[in-house]
C-alpha cells in the first residue's frame, strides 16, 4: 500500500473517531461535562467588534448547540478556525479586521494594517500574534505576476508594478521556450522566444531579471511559475543570487518555484524528462533547499492547471492532495521528517463557478492535515495546507467579455468562503491576451472590494462556513475525493496510475462532457449558448508582441555567452552527469554547472542520460 | 464509397495546450475524420514531414502560446519548399490569434482560422467540405512525397471497392537487404513505445540505415479514426524515418484491408528496415499471414491473467520473438517463466526477451534490438 492508500484509512479512522467521541460525550458525564466547560470558555472569549453602522458583532460565530455530543462533533470533526482538522480555517482570524482595544483612538488606524493579520500570502504566520495587539505592517497579500520579452522588460515592469509596495513580491511568468527547457537559439523558436513570459537562458539573464532587488531581503520573495526545468531555473536563481550578494545571501532567498511534475504529467504537459527523472531532480532540489534554504517553498502543488486542463473540482482537489501525499512520501524516504518537509510544501488551486468549490479547499485542508498528522507524523506547522487560489481562467469566455468581471468576483467570493490564504483574480480580457493594464486594475480591485469595502468577510470568522448546504457539499466532496484516492490506490498509488494515465484519461474525459454541455446548452454559459448577442463585436486589443530585434539580442547574447564559457560548460556538464550516473543527489552539481551553461546545454545533455519525455496522448 | 479524408493535428513547439485540441479530434473522428495527431510541443519540421508522409488533406494548428503568425507561416513556408502546398494549413487559438493576425496569416498562405466561439459543428462541417474533395495533387519531387500519395491510392482504392482482394505479387527475395519486422500484441502493452525504441537504436547504430513504420489503429465503427501513434514516438519522428499510419476502416483482426499492398510497396522501396505494427489485438489474432514478413514479435503485458489465458493466445504459437514488456511490474517476473513454460510446448525456436520500454537505454530492448538486427 502506497502512502495513500494509509491517508484514506487515517480519513475514515479519524471520521470513526469524531463519532465514537460524540458517543463518549453523551454516555460519559465526566468527558461530557469537560466538553461542555471547555465550549463555555470558547465562548467567553469572543470578542465583539463593532461594524462601521455600529451594529455589534462576535469575531467568532459559532454554531448554536448546547449539547456535548453536538459539541464534540463540531470541535472535533470540523475545529475551531486554526485548530486541527482545519476544516472551518487554517487560522484562527483569517481575514478579520485586526482588533482594536476599544480604548485606542480611530485616528490611529494603519489603512494597510487591517490584512489578515500576521501572515504573508502563503500564510506562515510570521507574527504569531493573533489580532489581540494592533500587529506590524503585515505583507500585502499581492503578488505580481509579470513575464514579457527580455529580463530587462520584465524588470522594468516588476519595478513599475513594486514601486509603492513596502514588500517586493515578484511572480514570474516564462515564455514556452523556457518552460520547455529550450536555448533560445534553437531552430524553430525564434517567433516565441519572449511571448507569453520572459525568455531566460542563462546566469545572466537572472541576474537581469530581478536587478535592482535586495534578493536576500525579509521583504522581497520572488515566484517563478516553471516546472519542467525547475530544478535547473532554480540553480540558476541561486548562482544569479551569489553573483550578487555573494554566498552567504543563499539561506536568506525567500520565494517559491512551482516544480510541480506530477501535475505536468497529469495535465500541463510542459515536461522535459521521462517522469522518474523528473522526479529525482526535482527531489534533489527539494532536499537541497528543504535543508539550506528555509525560507523557499521548492514545490507549488498545483491542482490550478488540472482545473483549467477540465478536471471536475472533485478530480482537481483528489489529484493535486495524491501528488503531494507522494511528494510527502519522496521527501520522507529521503530522510526527511514531516516537521521539515511539511511547511515548504505549498499548494496552488483553481476556483470555478461549480458547486463544489464551496468547500473545496476546505475539505482539503481537512484531508491533508489529518495525513500528514496520522500518516506522517506531522506536528502543527507541518499540517497547514497553505493554499494560494486563483479564479477559473478557463471559465471566463470571449462573448461579451466583459461578464468576466461577475464570474470572477463570484469565484473569489467562494474562494474566500473556503479560507484562501492568497488569491489571484483574473482579468475579464484573458480570453484575448496578457491582461492589460486596465482590466489588472479591476480585477485586483475586486479582491479589495470583497475583503475591505464589503462587510462579508472582515466582522466575523465562520461567516459562512457551517451552514447546511455547505456541510452537504463537504460531505459529499469529502466522499468523492476519497473515492478516487481508492481508484489511485488501485493502479499503484500516484506513480502507477500516471502510468496507467489514470488522472490523464479522467480529466480529458470531464473536458470532453464540460464541452459537450456547453454545446448542447446543458451547461449555461451567458452569452455564449445563453442570451447571446448575435451583433456582437469581437473588440480588439493592443497585444503585448515581442519585437523580432528583441528575439535577436536574446539569441545574440546567448551565442556570446556560450562562446565565453565554451571551455568551462563543457568541464561542468561532464561532472554533471557523472553525479546523475549515481545516486548522489545531483543539485550541487546542477549549480555549478547553472554559473557557465545554458538551460539548453543542460537539459540537452541530461537528456541524453535519462531520456526525453514520452507524451501520452 | 469515398475515401475518408485525412488531416493532420498538433500544437505548435513550446505549446502544451492540447485540451482544445483533443476535443476537436473527437469531434472530427465522429464525422468520419481520420485524424493523424501528432500532439503538442512540435517542430513546425515535424509537422510538415509528418503531414507528407501521412500525404493528409489539411494540417490543422491549434496555438494559444503565441508565437503563432511566425509559426503558422513557417508550416507554410515548408510545405512549399517540400512542393506540398496542395496540403492546406488551418487551425485556431481562441481568443490569442487576433483578427489582424488572422489577416496577416492568410496572406501568408494560412487556409483558414477559427475564432473563439465556433460550434465544433461549424468547424467539422467546413473541414469537411473542404478538405472532403479530391484536390489536385501535385506529384511531389522527394521520394517521401511520391511514396506517400501511392499509399494513398492504394488506401483509397480498397475503399472505393475498386481493388480486389488478392495478394501481393512482390516475393520475399526481391526485397534484397530490407528486413521486414512485424509487431503485434494486446492494447497497452506498450508496442508503440517499444518500437519506438528500437527505431532510435536502428538509427543510432546504423548511421546511414532508413526505417519505414506502417502503424495501424482501430477506426471508430462508422466514424473516423485517431492514429495517435506519431505523438508517442518521438524517435521516429526524423528524416530516416517514413511513417504511414492506417485506420483499420471496418477490417477486424489488427491491419487494413489495404495493408499487405501498402507493405509490399515499402518493402520494394529500398528502405533497411520495414516495421509494420497492428492495433492491440486479441487471443485468437494472427495478422501476420504475409510471406513477407521476416520477423514477427508478440509483445506481452505481464497482466495477461491467469495462466490458462496463454493457452488461448494464437501468436504464442507463431511468433518468432515474444516480449514481455513492463518487465518492472511485480508480475513480470512470473509471467516469463510462464511464458517461457508455454514456449517449450510450441517446439520452435522462439525467443523470449523481457523489456521496459519506457525506461531509457533498457538493457532488454538493446537485446531485441540485437535479434531484429541479426542477418538470417
Amino acid at each position: 500500500m502506497s502512502k495513500l492508500g494509509h491517508v484514506v484509512e487515517a480519513v475514515e479512522n479519524y471520521n470513526r473517531f469524531v463519532e465514537d467521541e460524540v458517543k463518549r460525550a453523551r454516555s460519559d458525564k465526566k468527558f461530557g461535562r469537560q466538553m461542555l466547560e471547555r465550549w463555555d470558555e470558547i465562548k467567553r472569549n469572543i470578542k465583539i467588534g463593532t461594524a462601521p453602522t455600529g451594529l455589534k458583532l462576535p469575531r467568532l460565530a459559532l454554531p448554536e448547540i448546547d449539547e456535548a455530543g453536538d459539541i464534540t462533533r463540531y470541535l472535533l470533526g470540523e475545529g475551531l478556525p486554526g485548530e486541527f482538522p482545519y476544516l472551518s480555517g487554517a487560522y484562527r482570524e483569517m481575514y478579520l479586521e485586526p482588533w482594536q482595544e476599544p480604548k485606542i483612538e480611530l485616528g490611529s488606524f494603519e489603512k494597510n494594517g487591517r490584512k489578515k493579520n500576521g501572515q504573508n500570502k502563503n500564510g506562515h504566520a510570521e507574527n504569531g500574534a493573533s489580532g489581540l495587539t494592533k500587529p506590524k505592517q503585515a505583507e500585502e497579500p499581492t503578488r505580481l505576476f509579470s513575464g514579457l520579452m527580455l529580463a530587462e522588460d520584465t524588470n522594468k515592469r516588476f519595478h513599475f508594478l513594486s514601486a509603492h509596495q513596502r514588500s517586493k513580491r515578484l511572480s514570474t511568468a516564462f515564455d514556452g521556450v523556457t518552460l520547455y527547457g529550450i536555448d533560445s537559439d534553437a531552430d524553430g523558436v525564434l517567433g516565441k522566444i519572449g511571448e507569453g513570459g520572459v525568455a531566460v537562458d542563462t546566469v545572466e539573464d537572472m541576474m537581469r531579471l530581478y536587478d535592482g532587488f535586495e534578493l536576500g531581503s525579509p521583504n522581497f520573495s520572488a515566484s517563478m511559475t516553471i516546472s519542467g526545468p525547475a530544478p535547473i531555473i532554480m540553480a540558476m536563481y541561486i548562482a544569479a543570487a551569489k553573483r550578487r550578494f555573494g554566498p552567504e545571501v543563499v539561506p536568506n532567498l525567500r520565494g517559491t518555484i512551482q516544480a510541480d511534475i506530477f501535475k505536468e504529467v497529469q495535465a500541463q504537459n510542459e515536461t522535459i524528462f521521462p517522469t522518474e527523472a523528473s522526479l529525482r531532480f526535482l527531489g534533489d532540489m527539494m532536499e537541497w533547499t528543504t535543508r539550506h534554504m528555509p525560507r523557499w517553498y521548492p514545490v507549488s502543488i498545483s491542482g490550478y492547471h488540472i482545473g483549467e486542463a477540465g478536471s471536475t473540482p472533485v478530480q482537481q482537489a483528489a489529484y493535486t492532495l495524491s501528488n503531494g501525499f507522494a511528494y510527502a512520501e519522496m521527501m520522507a524516504k529521503r530522510g526527511l521528517s514531516a516537521d521539515e518537509f511539511g511547511p515548504r510544501l505549498s499548494f496552488f488551486l483553481d476556483c470555478g463557478l461549480d458547486v463544489e468549490y464551496i468547500a473545496l479547499t476546505r475539505v482539503s485542508r481537512r484531508i491533508w492535515a489529518i495525513g500528514m498528522r496520522d500518516v506522517f507524523g506531522a506536528g502543527p506547522k507541518a499540517q497547514l495546507f497553505k493554499v494560494h487560489t486563483q479564479t477559473s481562467g478557463r471559465s471566463l469566455i470571449a462573448a461579451e467579455f466583459r461578464n468576466n468581471l461577475t464570474r470572477t468576483a463570484a469565484e473569489l467570493m467562494l474562494a474566500y468562503m473556503n479560507g484562501t490564504n492568497s488569491s489571484h483574480s483574473n482579468s475579464a480580457d484573458e480570453p484575448f491576451t496578457t491582461p492589460s493594464e486596465e482590466w489588472i486594475r479591476l480585477s485586483a480591485h475586486s479582491q479589495a472590494i470583497l475583503l475591505e469595502e464589503s462587510g462579508i468577510f472582515k466582522h466575523v470568522m465562520n461567516m459562512l462556513s457551517g451552514s447546511p448546504g455547505m456541510k452537504a457539499v463537504e460531505r459529499a466532496v469529502e466522499a468523492a475525493i476519497l473515492e478516487e484516492f481508492r481508484q489511485i490506490e488501485s493502479l499503484g498509488g500516484v506513480m502507477g496510475a500516471v502510468e496507467n494515465r489514470y488522472q490523464r484519461s479522467q480529466i480529458q474525459n470531464a473536458a470532453h462532457r464540460y464541452e459537450e454541455q456547453i454545446y448542447n446548452g446543458t451547461r449555461p454559459m451567458i452569452a455564449l449558448n445563453k442570451y447571446r448577442n448575435e451583433h456582437e463585436e469581437m473588440p480588439e486589443f493592443e497585444l503585448a508582441r515581442t519585437p523580432r530585434a528583441k528575439q535577436q539580442l536574446q539569441v545574440h547574447r546567448l551565442q556570446q555567452f556560450k562562446k565565453k564559457n565554451a571551455k568551462k560548460a563543457e568541464q561542468a556538464l561532464e561532472k554533471l552527469i557523472g553525479v546523475v550516473e549515481t545516486d548522489e543527489n545531483c543539485f550541487p552539481a546542477l549549480m555549478e554547472a547553472a554559473e557557465v551553461c545554458s538551460l539548453g546545454q543542460i537539459v540537452t545533455r541530461l537528456q541524453e542520460v535519462v531520456g526525453r519525455f514520452r507524451p501520452m496522448v | 464509397m469515398s475515401a475518408p479524408v485525412r488531416i493532420l493535428t498538433a500544437v505548435p513547439i513550446c505549446d502544451g495546450h492540447d485540451s482544445a485540441i483533443n476535443t476537436i479530434n473527437l469531434e472530427f473522428i465522429r464525422h468520419g475524420i481520420e485524424v493523424v495527431y501528432l500532439g503538442f510541443h512540435r517542430y513546425a519540421g515535424d509537422i510538415v514531414r509528418a503531414a507528407i508522409q501521412e500525404d493528409v488533406g489539411a494540417i490543422g494548428i491549434s496555438s494559444y502560446n503565441g508565437g503563432h503568425v511566425e509559426f503558422f507561416a513557417e508550416v507554410v513556408r515548408q510545405l512549399k519548399k517540400y512542393n506540398a502546398a496542395d496540403i492546406k494549413v488551418f487551425g485556431g487559438g481562441g481568443g490569442t490569434i487576433t483578427h489582424d493576425d488572422q489577416r496577416i496569416m492568410q496572406r501568408n498562405g494560412v487556409d483558414k482560422i477559427f475564432f473563439a466561439g465556433t460550434s465544433l459543428g461549424d468547424m467539422t462541417q467546413w473541414v469537411r467540405q473542404r478538405y472532403g474533395t479530391a484536390r489536385k495533387r501535385s506529384l511531389g519531387k522527394s521520394p517521401d512525397m511520391k511514396l506517400a500519395r501511392k499509399l494513398t491510392e492504394i488506401e483509397d482504392s480498397y475503399a472505393q471497392r475498386k481493388r480486389p482482394r488478392k495478394k501481393s505479387a512482390a516475393k520475399r527475395h526481391s526485397l534484397g537487404k530490407t528486413r521486414v519486422l512485424g509487431f503485434t500484441g494486446p492494447g497497452g502493452a506498450g508496442k508503440t513505445t517499444l518500437i519506438d525504441e528500437i527505431v532510435l537504436r536502428l538509427l543510432q547504430r546504423e548511421p546511414k540505415a532508413s526505417v519505414a513504420i506502417l502503424s495501424h489503429d482501430p477506426s471508430v465503427v462508422g466514424a473516423g479514426a485517431l492514429l495517435g501513434d506519431r505523438a508517442t514516438m518521438i524517435n521516429s519522428q526524423d528524416d530516416r524515418v517514413f511513417m504511414r499510419s492506417m485506420a483499420t476502416r471496418g477490417q477486424a483482426g489488427g491491419l487494413s484491408p489495404a495493408t499487405e499492398d501498402c507493405l509490399a510497396l515499402l518493402a520494394q522501396s529500398d528502405f533497411d528496415y520495414v516495421i509494420i505494427e497492428t492495433v492491440g489485438t486479441g487471443q485468437e489474432a494472427m495478422p501476420f499471414q504475409s510471406k513477407l514478413i521476416d520477423q514477427t514479435v508478440l509483445v506481452m503485458n505481464p497482466d495477461y491473467g491467469a495462466r490458462l489465458q496463454l493457452q488461448k493466445i494464437v501468436m504464442l504459437d507463431l511468433a518468432d520473438i515474444v516480449v514481455v514488456n513492463k518487465s518492472d511490474l511485480d508480475r513480470a517476473k512470473t509471467a516469463a517463466n510462464e511464458i517461457e513454460r508455454r514456449l517449450e510446448g510450441s517446439k520452435r525456436e522462439q525467443r523470449l526477451i523481457s523489456t521496459v520500454a519506457k525506461r531509457h537505454r533498457d538493457r532488454g530492448v538493446d537485446k531485441l534490438c540485437d535479434l531484429l538486427m541479426e542477418k538470417k
